[in-house]
């Protein structure tokens, strides 16, 4: 033993300085390090947990999305068949309106044209009466006399109307 | 038969450079084992007194050996790089802290990988073996330690007397035919009658470290084992079923040696090498130790590698019942030291 | 023959023959451990720190040479 440099009190002292280390690194080096990564294993998985939620919420989110989407366009879609709908029938409408309208102002015109045409006749005639008896009675002034103009008067306004 | 000899020739041919580099660093090899003198190697087994706290060279009851110095120096480093790097932790780590939290997170995977049950228990043991008994090679490797040192006078009762009990192997060797000393060696650092001591000697290459440590390793396995078995664990040494007291009786000789076994692996592996190194580097001075020296460096690591994890796999089998064990032969699904797994307790 | 020469072979043959077993035995593990590596190369971790642990076992009888080789060299025994 002595030969190989073997004693105890040299060994004691190993054995308490390496003790010693034990201790130091236990409380110095294991304890914090593993316990942080301890801690950020945790946090790790908690983060991860909060990104499945992040991640559902989001997918949520946009289902939404495109529901509120798809239903904003189908709505859309409705308005707008709805109006050209309404459109057309008012087209329809207005156009049949314009129609009927031009019917009778047509109509219209033509009742006042006959009405203006009537009663420029009936001037006319009466004018032309006037005129013919004028002229006849200018003419028929020596030979004719009182007999029988109204007859005669009544010819000519007859040829005059069938005229 | 010699066509690696023609291959050789051939590639030699081909690369003129490579050629003359080999050819230069081989010549200046051996021309410097002629042109650098050297003295006699110093080999000694024991960690030899630099001055005695207590007692004196006659009565050497507590010396200051010189395995103290990298010993104080081994603890200095880790136990300041501990609290250096732990000093201000962050959530996210950077530098030093990084290095640390991968040393120890990669520890501790693999010391569950062989024992799941124990590792939270055991690991600052473990850890601490491999990192103290890492930074006590690698200490122990760095040149200078074993060469620096201080001349004593000697004084070995034995030398005179007994001539092969004397101080170490080469001292045998130097030692005439008449058992009187051989002519001094004119470079031998100190003169004559006084012996070169170390200043600094690696802790590894300390029997009473290598004791010491294994003791507390030892220790701890048997308490482990006395712990989860309880008077089973004396069952497996002692008992009167058949031929199974007769292998108890091996398995307690066997326990015991695990003691002087731990001690010696770490010792023998790191004095033998110090010693190849310094024999080699006396031999031939250049170039030749540098293989060996990697080779060193590579034993350092893997001793305290397999102090660390032979620990905890000791820790397995005493902790693992004989009647588990036969239970476990006839059951083709159990995997082995996994079987009590409980959850690991809170720190 | 010196008592000294002697002492000097004894040294030389303990750790000499010790470390023929061990030489054997740790090719035999290496050998063991690559095969199963280049058979299954997931367990690779797994089958090097088994096959160190079974180095350090074999080794242990080298190392005993070597300190029975100490104790004859040094004059213990």
């Amino acid at each position: 033993m002595e030969a190989l440099g073997i004693n105890f009190n040299l060994f004691l002292a190993q054995v308490i300085n390496f003790g010693v280390v034990v201790g130091a690194l236990f409380y110095l080096l294991y304890k914090p390090v593993l316990k942080m990564l301890r801690d950020r294993t945790e946090r790790i998985e908690q983060s991860l947990q909060e990104s499945d939620q992040v991640q559902e919420q989001l997918d949520n989110a946009r289902r939404d999305y495109d529901a509120e989407i798809a239903r904003a366009r189908q709505e859309a879609a409705t308005i707008l068949s709805q109006a050209q709908e309404r459109a057309r029938s008012q087209e329809t409408e207005i156009v049949s309106q314009a129609r009927q309208d031009a019917d009778r102002i047509r109509t219209e015109a033509r009742e006042q044209a006959e009405q203006e045409r009537d009663q420029m006749l009936r001037e006319v005639k009466d004018q032309v009466a006037g005129l013919v008896t004028m002229t006849a009675s200018r003419v028929l002034q020596a030979e004719l006399a009182a007999q029988g103009h109204d007859r005669l008067i009544n010819e000519s306004l007859e040829a005059l109307g069938r005229q | 038969m010699f066509s690696w000899l023609s291959r050789l020739r051939n590639y030699l041919l081909a690369h003129p450079r490579t050629t003359i580099l080999v050819t230069v660093v081989a010549a200046v090899t051996i021309v410097s084992t002629y042109c650098i003198p050297t003295g006699e190697p110093h080999v000694e087994v024991k960690a030899e007194p630099l001055f005695y706290i207590i007692g004196s060279a006659e009565n050497p009851f507590f010396p200051f050996v010189n395995s103290f110095t990298i010993m104080l120096i081994a603890d200095v480093l880790v136990i300041g790089l501990a609290f250096w790097a732990t000093r201000n932790m962050q959530m996210v780590p950077r530098g030093l802290q990084n290095i640390v939290e991968m040393t120890i997170e990669a520890l501790y995977n693999l010391f569950s990988t062989i024992n799941r049950t124990y590792v939270a228990r055991a690991f600052p043991l473990a850890a601490t073996l491999f990192l103290y008994v890492l930074a006590c090679n690698l200490l122990g490797l760095i040149p200078g330690v074993g060469s620096i040192g201080v001349c004593h006078e000697y004084h070995g009762s034995e030398s005179v007397e007994g001539e092969a009990a004397a101080g170490g192997i080469f001292f045998m060797r130097a030692e005439g035919e008449e058992g009187a000393p051989a002519d001094p060696n004119p470079y031998d650092t100190c003169p004559p009658g006084e012996i070169l001591v170390p200043l600094f000697r690696t802790p590894s290459a300390d029997l009473n470290f290598t004791f010491g440590i294994a003791t507390i390793a030892w220790v701890y396995i048997e308490y482990l084992g006395f712990k989860s078995l309880g008077r089973g664990y004396l069952r497996k040494f002692f008992n009167t079923n058949g031929i199974m007291s007769v292998v108890g009786i091996f398995e307690f000789i066997g326990e015991l040696v695990k003691l002087p076994a731990f001690a010696f692996r770490l010792f023998g592996n790191i004095f033998a090498g110090e010693v190849v190194l310094v024999v080699l580097a006396f031999l031939i001075p250049l170039f030749l130790p540098m293989p060996l020296y990697v080779f060193e460096l590579f034993v350092a690591f893997i001793q305290a590698f397999i102090f660390a994890v032979l620990t905890m796999a000791f820790i397995t089998v005493a902790t693992t019942g004989h009647e588990e064990e036969h239970a476990e032969e006839h059951d083709d699904h159990a995997t082995y030291p996994q079987r009590e797994i409980e959850p690991e307790p809170q720190h | 023959m010196t008592d000294a020469g002697l002492r000097l072979i004894g040294t030389a043959l303990a750790i000499g023959l010790a470390a023929i077993g061990p030489g054997i035995g740790i090719g035999v593990i290496v050998s063991g451990a690559l095969q199963a590596i280049g058979r299954n190369p997931e367990t690779q971790n797994t089958v090097v720190t088994y096959m160190f642990i079974g180095i350090a076992f074999t080794e242990a009888l080298a190392i005993f040479g070597l300190v029975i080789s100490f104790l004859i060299g040094f004059g213990v025994l």
